[in-house]
């Protein structure tokens, strides 16, 4: 199941406070990108995980 | 209607939200999972939770979140989220209380001044009083705390009343009086107590086990919760306790009871931070919310047991 659009609504980068881009398939899996970071916060079983340490540091080409 | 919960994860938040949903509430639960203590404890304690399609939880630490943005669709504020610990407070690990204990408590505050909440609830702690004389200890005492840990709780509180004096966000602080009931957190004393009765371990006790504490079944806890949603008094704060004041030693008689086993102890010196005795007066939270104690302790203690035995059942 997606995660829901209510959700998606409240969440913003932890870094940048600026926009997320929900993806369901990156070659990360399904996570929100923040493209002015370039960092990928995954979400597992439903459950973004927003924490800074644990995103994923991801090549501009994968923002695209 | 939407509730907030941080700490979501934690002994307390856990019960709370699962409470809440079933009273009919959507809620968003926060929570970092701090590595104080075992992160598998507090995945079990978020199971139940993940099964409504009213709870959503997001895995974040509140001081980097945009908290306003998550505010805005929230009516109800729950903040328990805490780095807990009386004894592990000292020295350089203090920076990370005053991170997650004050910083993150003005940083939610902060945010719901953009909000008009129907609610802040704040979860502070007894330790604020510290080694008082007044036993039961009411509202109003000078507060001392022992600890930099109760300094910090203390702070919280102290946030919560000037940012609804100042901004009129109607917050209310809860002093919990030493939790205990199945979730408890594994540094807590009848969790390593049952613990140890039932893999046959010794245990360490500090001090001369004549210490006593107030301690408060988890549902107590839980229903006064819903008792402050029916009767919202802002800026008050409310001692909230299980009315009975034990000493470590009778806990221990009544535990060899229920579990059928005799502990070993070890005693320890006293360590800095823990105070002597803890009793609540309760006459406010009795008067102004109609709380009153429902769960003795030993139920809450056989309650407990069963749990510890879930919960360990493979060591």
């Amino acid at each position: 199941m997606p995660i829901s659009k209510e959700l998606l609504e409240i969440l913003a980068c932890p870094k940048c406070k600026g926009d997320l881009r929900y993806v369901k398939e990156d070659p990360h899996g399904e996570g929100l990108i923040c493209d002015n970071c370039k960092l990928f916060y995954p979400i597992k079983e439903d459950i973004p995980i927003m924490l800074i340490e644990e995103a994923i540091k991801i090549e501009k080409s994968e923002t695209i | 209607m939407r509730c907030l919960v941080t700490g979501v994860a934690g002994f307390i938040g856990s019960h709370l939200a699962e409470a809440l949903l079933k009273e009919g509430y959507q809620v968003t639960g926060i929570d970092c999972f701090t590595d104080y203590y075992s992160k598998e404890l507090k995945k079990v304690n978020l199971v139940n939770l993940k099964e409504s399609k009213n709870f959503k939880f997001i895995k974040a630490d509140l001081l980097d979140l945009d908290l306003p943005l998550i505010l805005k669709q929230t009516d109800w504020v729950f903040h328990l989220a805490a780095q807990a610990g009386v004894r592990a407070s000292w020295g350089r690990e203090f920076e990370i209380y005053t991170q997650n204990n004050v910083l993150a408590t003005q940083k939610l505050l902060e945010a719901s001044k953009k909000v008009k909440l129907k609610g802040f609830i704040y979860a502070s702690s007894s330790s604020v009083y510290g080694d008082t004389n007044t036993l039961p200890t009411p509202e109003e005492v000078y507060l001392q705390p022992l600890s930099p840990y109760g300094v910090t709780k203390l702070a919280g509180e102290h946030l919560c009343y000037l940012y609804h004096k100042n901004f009129g966000i109607p917050t209310v602080a809860l002093r919990y009086f030493t939790v205990y009931g199945p979730r408890q957190r594994p540094d807590m004393a009848f969790h390593r107590f049952l613990k140890a009765a039932l893999l046959e371990e010794k245990i360490e006790i500090y001090g001369d086990g004549k210490q006593t504490r107030d301690f408060t079944y988890i549902s107590d806890i839980i229903d006064v919760h819903l008792m402050v949603m029916n009767h919202l008094h802002p800026g008050e704060v409310f001692n909230i306790a299980g009315g009975t004041q034990t000493s470590l030693k009778t806990a221990l008689a009544l535990i060899s009871e229920i579990t059928g086993h005799k502990i070993k102890i070890i005693y320890k010196p006293q360590q800095k931070g823990d105070v002597r005795h803890t009793a609540a007066d309760i006459t406010k939270a009795k008067n102004i919310l109609g709380y009153e104690p429902q769960v003795g302790l030993s139920d809450g203690l056989g309650a407990e047991w069963k749990w510890i035995q879930t919960i360990y059942k493979n060591y």
